[in-house]
Parts: structure tokens; sequence; C-alpha cells
């Protein structure tokens, strides 16, 4: 119950760890099923729309409900304690966030078993997207990301308001950890990003459910505005996906090469860069739908410009751990095996920016092979880097290094199988998205190897879970700095107290933890006398806001279904539900506003005891 | 966020920024309205893609009624300026003159969305349903998602006048009034320019 | 009707908030709007002029407001300052973008 209403950042950084991983088995276990079928060529396994729906699922669940989830739950878990704070700004709607999320995907997962999945692709194109070319599983797209991308937007401003205004006393911006500012940057791209992908949602759910002609070319209509809206957002979306996944490197390689970070400021800069170029070089993934030559160069040439400071981090880390003490932990395996290949999926991306190259490779499998380089190289690295690194200050306890080394291994190797030959079958032609091809056009042994690559992925991931199985199985008995690290957060016992810091630290350089125990303190000196503590009350009106726009969703998606039964033809084709959840959502809100939450006080007493009661 | 009440006696000069939780609530609100600038930013593009969108209906050129728009423009700006007296007062601790000016801006709000509607059925008569075209459904989409946003705003500031009434002005409400000003500010900015690009735009062709 | 300071800003001079500033930003608001709604209707100008007289008129009355009614003007308002720059920004690259493709 404690769950339900929780309104702690720990727990719920916790919460979107569960739901992150769950939905990650569910993509990857559509991955593997598409990897099966394209093992050898004219299988018929998964064919037509049922490869159709694995694909899209795939991709949507990775982004949206796996990748995303998993970096709300590291920025949730560990943002605050790295600034000093005890929560973020606003726990309320911290909470509402991930329910918003967890019943977004939930609401699109159930396209499953009603009717079918969206099947036309994770980008959604029109007119492919529109009623006239696909069923109810598009629609379960459209309602389920709106609801997933509210939970997200507010998730972003909390991040903002809280690194703006709730630092410890002497923490500046520019003494603040790389993974703060990237998740400060990330907020910033989720703020101005998600706005244009729920305006272009809309839009598709008005001409699928309410006879609107956004896209219906007859009417005037604009098949290509959708890719505008689309990548208006997808862009800095991909951004939103990797800088966080920045953050944990630089966090991790600096720790773990016992050096501070090179190179700080071109760090924090480099990336603010790449958080603004972000938004101006969408149409590079629409070169060939006729912008003409103009448009096409100009984003080409802002898209290459992009290379230059995610150069410059990458030099930043190597120039990091040159001279450095390095130590060869798990967390620093994924961190160092990131490098080179988000860098190998960084080059093969200046390839497809210039234009004309892109004609050939756009559509086909050297475009697959890139994306997943930075997002599975980049991202999931930096991902299982940042879990094997934090999990004792989350939960207490080291993951073992031994099954983590299999995990690693096994993951390594088999995506560079997976992966790599793919460029290859892009160069020689295989389209993407396609279920199946013919034998003997050189495209058999690749496709078999790629699978295989699976495989072993699969693999690598189970041993993860054995990994947390048996770590769950321990004793709690991490200590507060297992790495001998260098900020805020490895201050504070492990896992962290409910209330975080006992008394709010003073900051007095960057690195916070490594200033005070090269001048030989033990601890950190505090900035408050020691005193009553205040905490944020819980509540369950966020599960009952986002349940209310779940029923809500599901009332506007069958509103013109025909029904069996006639009494669900009555609420339905009326907006009964539709707006019986909507109601629910406001009557929330109201609430929320109108009864004062005073919170709660751990008393000194309590503090002074050893650990306060979870 | 220790202290959520005021020590006994005086309200501070600022009271919607004298907390942490107040301050945390008008930046959040600031940012906030950054994001709707895009919302309504690919809305407006959206509608400049497609107003010539007309498949052979009836144009913004013949269809628009400037007259309308003119008095709903002077009813929206004038509500703006009634929530800033609001603002005014509240800065003076006067309760009772912060609810009247919001009772007026409400009021002011109500009218407007009543014109709205009737503007609105009028062009539905004229065959310019949110059917029709695609001229016509990125018209009806942003204009009345503006729409929307003054609906929920009269609401919201509806509420809060009768939450002022019952807990009068602390250092809890203010942020409440403060924010919900901005907000409507912020749907006056908007309209500013959705007159400007829509409808005498729309006039010129 | 006397103006009243805030408690907060020592030092740096800056516009009282009395109404009188308001009345002043709500009148130069009514005047844009009817000087914009007059250009269309006279009907003499030239369109692309035209066009681009509204749009300035329009930016005009919008930096008005926020920067009067919105207090932008005002100390502690960094982030608010960049938050809505930066989304303005964006708005504006999207609207420019859609412009460009339809017309070019």
């Amino acid at each position: 119950m404690d769950w339900l209403t929780t309104v702690d950042h720990k727990k719920i950084g916790i919460l979107y760890f569960l739901a992150g991983g769950f939905f990650f088995l569910a993509g990857g276990i559509e991955a593997i099923l598409i990897r099966i079928q394209l093992m050898y060529p004219d299988l018929h396994i998964f064919v037509g729309g049922t490869f159709n729906q694995l694909l899209t699922m795939h991709g949507t669940t990775m982004i949206f409900l796996a990748a995303m989830p998993l970096l709300f739950g590291f920025m949730n878990a560990i943002v605050p304690l790295q600034i000093g704070a005890r929560d973020v700004a606003f726990p309320f709607v911290n909470s509402l966030g991930f329910w918003l999320f967890f019943f977004g995907g939930l609401l699109l997962n159930l396209s499953w078993f009603m009717g079918g999945a969206p099947d036309a692709g994770w980008t959604a194109y029109a007119p492919l997207s529109s009623d006239t070319y696909s069923g109810r599983g598009v629609d379960f797209y459209v309602v389920g990301l709106q609801i997933a991308g509210i939970g997200t937007l507010i998730g972003g401003i909390n991040f903002l308001v809280t690194i703006i205004n709730m630092r410890a006393p002497g923490m500046t911006f520019m003494r603040m950890p790389l993974f703060t500012w990237t998740a400060f940057i990330t907020s910033a791209l989720i703020l101005f990003a998600f706005p244009a992908i729920t305006v272009g949602l809309v839009e598709l759910m008005f001409d699928r459910l309410f006879n609107g002609n956004f896209f219906e070319v007859g009417q005037g209509g604009n098949v290509v505005l959708w890719q505008h809206l689309f990548w208006i957002f997808g862009h800095p979306e991909v951004y939103i996906l990797i800088l966080p996944a920045f953050g944990i490197i630089s966090e991790v390689v600096s720790t773990f090469s016992k050096k501070v970070l090179f190179g700080y400021s071109s760090m924090v800069f480099a990336t603010m860069v790449i958080g603004f170029l972000g938004f101006m070089v969408w149409a590079h993934h629409m070169f060939a739908t006729g912008l003409g030559p103009v448009a096409n160069s100009i984003f080409g040439v802002a898209t290459m410009a992009i290379a230059v400071p995610t150069g410059v981090k990458i030099f930043n880390w190597l120039f990091t751990m040159w001279g450095g003490h390095i130590r060869f932990t798990v967390a620093n395996l994924w961190a160092l095996g990131f490098i080179p290949t988000f860098v190998m999926g960084g080059v093969t991306g200046v390839m497809l920016a210039v234009p004309t190259a892109d004609f050939q490779y756009t559509d086909s499998y050297f475009v697959v092979a890139h994306f997943h380089y930075v997002i599975v190289g980049g991202l999931i690295f930096g991902i299982f880097s940042g879990l094997y690194y934090w999990w004792p200050k989350i939960t207490g306890r080291l993951l073992s290094e031994g099954v983590g080394k299999v995990h690693f291994w096994f993951f390594f190797i088999g995506f560079h199988l997976t992966f790599f030959p793919q460029h290859f079958l892009g160069l020689i032609g295989m389209p993407r998205r396609v279920f199946t091809y013919l034998p003997d056009q050189g495209l058999d042994t690749m496709n078999f190897i790629s699978s295989i690559g699976a495989f072993l992925m699969g693999i690598g991931t189970i041993a993860f879970m054995y990994n947390m199985i048996i770590t769950g199985m321990k004793k709690k008995d991490a200590v507060n700095d297992p790495w001998d690290a260098r900020t805020l957060e490895w201050a504070i016992p492990s896992p962290a107290p409910e209330y975080n810091f006992k008394q709010t630290p003073l900051v007095r350089g960057l690195d916070a933890l490594w200033k005070e125990k090269m001048a030989g303190n033990k601890e950190m000196t505090p900035a408050e006398p020691l005193g009553p503590i205040h905490m944020p009350s819980g509540s369950i009106l966020p599960f009952f806001m986002s349940l209310g726009l779940f029923i809500a969703g599901f009332g506007f998606m069958y509103g013109k279904h025909t029904f069996e039964v006639e009494f669900f033809n009555t609420l339905f084709n009326n907006y009964i539900i539709a707006g019986f959840g909507l109601a629910i959502t406001l009557v929330c809100m109201l609430l929320r506003s109108v009864y004062d939450d005073h919170g709660w006080h751990i008393e000194v007493e309590e503090l002074e005891e050893k650990g306060v009661k979870a | 966020m220790a202290n959520a009440h005021h020590a006994a006696g005086a309200l501070p000069a600022e009271p919607e920024k004298a907390t942490l939780e107040g301050k945390n609530k008008l930046l959040g609100f600031w940012l906030f309205l950054g994001g709707e600038m895009v919302l309504f930013g690919t809305l407006f593009a959206t509608y400049l893609t497609l107003r010539h969108g007309t498949a052979g209906g009836v144009s913004a050129e013949h269809l628009f009624k400037l007259e309308t728009v003119g008095w709903s423009t002077f009813i929206l700006l004038t509500s703006s300026l009634t929530s800033v007296f609001a603002m005014i007062a509240m800065h003076r601790h006067q309760l009772k003159a912060l609810l009247g000016w919001l009772a007026v801006t409400v009021l002011l709000g109500l009218s407007f969305l009543g014109l709205e509607i009737y503007e609105f059925v009028e062009y539905v008569h004229e065959g310019h349903t949110f059917s029709a075209n695609a001229f016509a459904t990125s018209f009806y989409t942003l204009v009345g998602f503006h729409g929307a946003h003054v609906a929920f705003g009269v609401l919201w500031i509806t509420l809060l006048i009768l939450q002022g009434l019952k807990k009068g002005l602390t250092v809890v409400t203010a942020p409440k009034f403060y924010v919900a000003s901005l907000y409507w500010h912020f749907i006056d900015v908007v309209w500013v320019f959705i007159f400007t690009v829509v409808y005498l735009m729309g006039k010129v062709g | 009707m006397s103006s009243e300071h805030h408690a907060s800003s020592p030092g740096k001079p800056h516009r009282v908030e009395g109404p009188k500033n308001h009345y002043l930003a709500y009148v130069v608001s009514i005047l844009l709007t009817m000087l914009a709604f007059a250009a269309v209707i006279y009907g003499g100008l030239d369109k692309s002029f035209l066009i681009a007289f509204l749009v300035v008129l329009g930016i005009v009355q919008a930096v008005f407001q926020l920067a009067v009614w919105m207090h932008m003007k005002e100390r502690g308002h960094t982030f608010p300052i960049i938050g809505l720059a930066f989304g303005f920004v964006i708005a504006l690259t999207a609207v420019i973008a859609a412009l460009y493709w339809m017309w070019w």
C-alpha cells in the first residue's frame, strides 16, 4: 500500500526501475521473436501483420516504456542525493508522473489482447497510421503515448525546478556533478520536445476518432506534416535518451580512474550545445521526402555539427582515464564498452547525415544498425553501468562482480554479433521492417549471425536477472561509499535513509565529497543544525488521476464502436465512459488543491538513533 | 518546505514567493508555460501549413467575421488587465479586492467563450464543420484548444475564488492565485497571435 | 493608489508596481490591436507588407504584455525568461519550417 501512495523519490525511482525493467523484458522478447523469424530465409513463424505488430511494439516499448523510465529511475534515485536535497521539488507530481507512465504503458500493451497491437511502426507515419489503413491498434498507440507522455513532461519540469531551486548551500551550477548536469539538460529537452509529439498525437487522434483532416490529402491535408511533428519531437527524444547515459559514464569513468573528470566546463558546455542543436536537425530523418536540396543541405550540415561537441566528450573521457588508476569493476567494464561502441554508432550517424548518401541508406538495415549502436551500445550500456555503480546506494547491496562479468561479456559480444553485420545487410540492400527475405541473395549468413547475437544478449540479460535475485537474498551490508567515490550521494548510508541527509551538507567545491576527503574529513560539513525534518505525506490521488485518464482513454477509443450489448453502446457512444474518466481526474485535482498537505516530521531523537524506520 | 505557515502576524510583501514551496510552484509554472509555447507553436505551424487546404470549401477570407473577433479581443485583453488588478490587490493583502477582480476576470472570460461559441455556430451553419476540410480541422483545433484553455482557466479561477473565501490569503494560497493569473496572461498572449495569424492574415488571404 | 515597493530589492531601481504601468500596457495593447484591425479593413496595403506589419504588431504587443503584466522585467526571473525564450525559439523554428516548406 505504501508503494501505491509513496511520494518519496527513492521509492518512485525503484518503481520506475521495476516497471521499466519489466517493459525492457517485454521489448526484448519482441526483439528475440523478430530475430527468430529472420534467422533463416523464407520462414513463416511471425509474418505479415503479426510481424508488423512485433516490430512496432519492440520500438515503442523499448523507447517509451523501457529506456525513458529507466532513466527517470536514475534521475529520481540519484539527482536529489547528488545536490544535497531531501526530495524533488514536487513529490506529489513525481508520483503522478510515474503512475501516468504506468497506465499509459499498460493501455498500450492491452492492445495485444484487444484486437491487435499497433502495427504502423514506432514512427506511425501517416497515411499508414490513419484509420483507412490501420486498425484499432494505432488508437492504443495514440492514446497510450499521450497519457505516458504527460507523465514524462511533468517529470521533466520537476527535475528542472529541483535542480534550479534546491541545491545545497555552496553547490553552484558549476560544482554540480555531471550526471546532474545531464539530467538538467535532458529535462529541458523533455519540456520542449514532448509538446510537439503531444500535438502530433492529438492531430492523429482527431483524424482517426473524430473525422479530422490533418493528414487526409483529399480534404486538403498533408501527410508529411506528421513526419515533421513526429521528428521535431523524435530527434530531441534520442538526445533525451543518450545525455543521461553520458552523465553516468562521466561519473563512472572518473570514479574508477580515481581522477577528476577532465575538462568539466567543456563537458557542461558540450552537453548544452548537443541539447540545443538537437532541436535543429529533425529533418535528417526526412531527407528522402522531397524537401529539396536547400533544406537537405542545411539539416545535413547541422547534423554533422553535433558530432563536434560529442567528440569533445569522448576525448574528455579518454583524457580522464589517461594517467589514472583504473579499476575494472563491472560498472567500469560497461563504461569502457560504451566508449568505442557509441563512437561506432556516432560515425555511422555522420555517414547518414550526408543527404545524397542517405538516399541509399534510408529504410535499409544500415539505419537499423546505426540506431541500435547508439541506443543499445550507448544508452543501454550506460544504464547497465549505472545500475552496477549505484545499486549499493539504492538497495544497500552490491551486485555480484562475477555474475556481472558473465552478464557483460555475453551481452557485449552478443550485441556486436547482432548489429555489426546489419551495417552490411543494409549496404547490400536489405530493407528494414520486412518479415522475410529470399535465400541465396547474400543475406542468409549475416541474418543468421545477427540472430545468434540476439540469443547471446538474451543470455546476458538472464544473467543480470540472476544477479539481481541472488543479490536480493544477501544482507544489506553495503557501506556508505563502496567505490571510494567523489560525489555527495556517497556521503550518506547505503541505502539512503528516508530523509537523505540528516543535515544539509555544505559544498565547498566540485566533487564535493572528494574535496572533503582530500581535506582529511570523514564526512561532509553540515550547513544547518540538527533539527526536525519535514516530510511530505503520501497520497493515493496520483494513482486515481492516472486511472481516470486510463478509463477516459478507453472511452474515447471505443466511442464509435458497436458493441453487442446495447448498454455498452449507450455508455461508450455517448462518451459517458470518457467523461467519467476525465471527471475522476478533475475531481482528484480539485481534492489535491483544496486539502492542504501539512506533511509530517521526523524528530531529532529519531535521527539520533541508528536508522529511521523506512 | 519547513514553514508552510507564516509567523504569527504579518503576511510578507510578496506572499507567493515567501516559501520554498511557493518559489518552486512559480518557477515550475513558468517552465510549463515554456512548454505550452511549443505546444501552441506546433499548432500554429500546422495551421499555417493547412490553412489553404479547403478542398473547395469556404475559405478564411470569406468566412471570418472580424467584428466578433474584435469584440472577443477587447474582452480578453480587458480580462487580462483585471487579473493584474487582482494581483496588485493581493500584494496589498486586500483579500476582497483580489477575489472581486478575479470574479470580474471570470465573467469576462465567460463572455469571451460565449462569443466564441456563437462564432463557431455561425461558421458551422455556413458549412465550415470540423470534418469539412483540413483548414477547418486545423482552425477548430488551434482556436478550440485556446478556447479550452480559457474554459479551464475560468473553472480554475472560480474554484480558487471559492477557496479564497474559505481560507483567505495565506502563504499557501498566494502562489495558487499568482500562478492562475500567470496562466491567464499567457492565454491572452496566445490570443494576440491567434487573432493576428488566423483571423487578420486569414482575411488578407 | 500609491505605489508599492517590493521589500526584496534594495539598490537596483525598478518600476513601481502601481496601476499606472498596467494601464499603459493595456492602452498600448488596445491601440496596437486596433491598428492591426484597421490595416486589414483598410484594404489598400500591399499583401506581403501587410502580413509583415501584422506580425510585427503582434510581437510588439506580446512583448509588452510579457514585460509589464507578467513581471518579466523584474529581478529573479532569469530562469523563467530562459524557459520562455527557449520555448519561443523552438516554436518559432517550427513555424518558420512550416512556412518555408509551404512557400518555397
